[in-house]
């Protein structure tokens, strides 16, 4: 039984090392408590992806521990991965099945009855206005569509802990928004939150906690002011400037050139 | 049901839809192609072969064309399924489910399994109303049948996980499956041919295959049928665990 002060998600010392030689992660930690909203920013190729495929079984760590609320990745993988919902990066639906398919299989992979199943897909679809499409095939679907569907499928199974990997990928700003909005909502009801974004001002606005991964290490952790505060600059944007060496991108460096 | 067995019969559930969804193409196409072969070899070789080992030539062909049924439709199935889902990345949604190796991999060993017995049924039933096919013995028939599905399913997936690309998928079912087929007796008695190809036949695994649903059908063996039965028994099970053990390990399923 997990103790009742658990983590939400607790990586210690995680390396992972592909068969071809290249070192993803050397060593990552990070604690997330439950309830967090806790983003994780890098560039692209960082160990971001790798970092939450090891968490969920999608990929295998060569070294380091991996527990979620208590259970270890790898030992109880089946009572870890029930805790955790993936709305992966890509776009990766079932082009066989429609969208009440998708959310009615998903939920079976994850042990739910039938009457639940339909219930909750019935909610999910209403939640990201996705009724109408209910019987379309996902081949059919815009890409938005696919984007909210991928979000309903991750949370059909009622995840404690909601991973979004740049969920935000190419999707338009009133999509953007909706999503964001629905991610603080079931924030608020003590989902945990794992984002990855390359929007800065949205793991700003939305992350209590943030680590920045570079290079397959964790090179600073805290909240936004901490990690300004770290390097020595204004704001969390600077702060990731100077983590990936690229400073004289600053908008203030920009913004007082050009008044100069 | 335990959450368990509905995880398990989700997955199931999945694999069966996938091949409905498109069963003009996985039932009808299968099915037209063997109602060809009846009728090619039933008609145009039939009426000059009349008769193999005191069997009619028609009837001594059906068993090998509903075992052949059976066989590439598991193979083709799974093959095709576990690399349709590489590709599209779909196969993440089971990966990171609780899912164990065990489950996923006899989930998609039945979906190939249901796939080839609903075709190697329609063929059979479609072989009763054209001939006299009957059934000599059952108690050899439901195992060799059994077993020729799941070995087939099982190398369909051990291809679809190693398979990068379809023509790796296409490349074993042209160049390795077929012929294996082909030349394990579907159309021909192994005593008939000379050396040294009635001595290779024998090494050919589908030839026993064949030989243990063809005695089931009419009664005529050219193996011996316990020791037949051992044999794919023994390769099904040592397949079955080759491919758990690479479940087990993610092989090119997990990074």
């Amino acid at each position: 039984m997990p103790a009742a002060n658990e983590k939400a998600l607790e990586i210690v010392d995680l390396e992972k090392r592909y068969p071809n030689g290249v070192e993803a992660l050397r060593g990552v930690s990070i604690a997330i408590e439950p309830g967090d909203f806790f983003g994780l920013l890098g560039p692209n190729g960082a160990g971001k992806s790798t970092l939450i495929h090891c968490a969920t079984g999608l990929a295998q760590p060569t070294g380091g521990e991996i527990r979620v609320f208590g259970h270890d990745a790898l030992s109880d993988y089946g009572a870890a991965r029930i805790a955790i919902g993936l709305a992966p990066q890509e776009i990766n639906l079932d082009m066989f099945l429609t969208v009440e398919e998708t959310l009615d299989f998903h939920g079976g992979y994850f042990g739910m009855p039938k009457r639940d199943r339909k219930e909750r897909t019935e909610e999910l679809l209403e939640t990201f206005s996705l009724t109408e499409k209910a019987r379309q095939r996902t081949i059919a679907l815009s890409g938005g569509m696919k984007r909210r569907l991928i979000l309903a499928r991750a949370l059909m199974h009622r995840p404690r802990l909601l991973i979004l990997d740049e969920p935000t990928a190419g999707v338009d700003i009133e999509l953007r928004l909706e999503l964001w909005h629905y991610v603080q909502k079931i924030n608020a009801e003590g989902v945990t939150i794992l984002l990855t974004t390359h929007y800065l001002e949205e793991a700003d606005q939305l992350c209590g906690r943030i680590a920045f991964i570079a290079g397959g290490t964790i090179a600073a952790q805290g909240r936004s002011e901490d990690l300004a505060a770290r390097y020595g600059v204004a704001n969390l944007e600077d702060a990731y400037l100077a983590l990936v060496g690229r400073r004289e991108l600053s908008r203030s460096h920009v913004e007082g050139g050009v008044t100069a | 049901m335990s959450p368990g067995q509905i995880r398990f019969f989700s997955l199931l559930r999945r694999e069966i839809s996938r091949f409905m969804k498109i069963k003009k193409q996985t039932l009808g196409g299968p099915l037209l192609e063997t109602f060809l072969y009846i009728t090619v070899f039933g008609g145009a070789l039939g009426s000059r072969i009349k008769e193999l080992h005191g069997i009619e030539y028609i009837l001594f062909v059906i068993p090998g064309l509903i075992m052949m049924s059976l066989a590439t439709n598991a193979f083709t199935n799974n093959s095709s399924s576990i690399l349709q889902q590489k590709f599209l990345g779909a196969i993440h949604d089971q990966l990171s489910s609780p899912a164990s190796p065990r489950e996923l991999l006899l989930a998609l060993n039945l979906g190939g399994f249901v796939r080839g017995l609903i075709v190697a049924a329609l063929t059979f039933i479609v072989s009763v109303v054209l001939t006299n096919l009957g059934v000599a013995h059952v108690l050899v028939l439901i195992p060799a049948l059994f077993l020729v599905g799941f070995f087939f399913a099982n190398l369909g997936v051990l291809i679809g996980v190693r398979a990068e690309q379809f023509d790796d998928v296409a490349f074993a079912q042209t160049f390795v499956l077929q012929p294996l087929i082909f030349l394990g007796g579907v159309f021909y008695s192994a005593s008939l041919l000379p050396q040294p190809f009635e001595t290779l036949t024998r090494f050919n695994p589908v030839f026993y295959m064949i030989s243990l649903v063809r005695y089931g059908f009419v009664g005529f063996s050219e193996v011996n049928i316990p020791v037949a039965l051992a044999a794919l028994t023994a390769a099904t099970a040592a397949l079955f665990l080759f491919n758990l053990r690479l479940f087990q390990r993610g092989y090119k399923l997990r990074s």
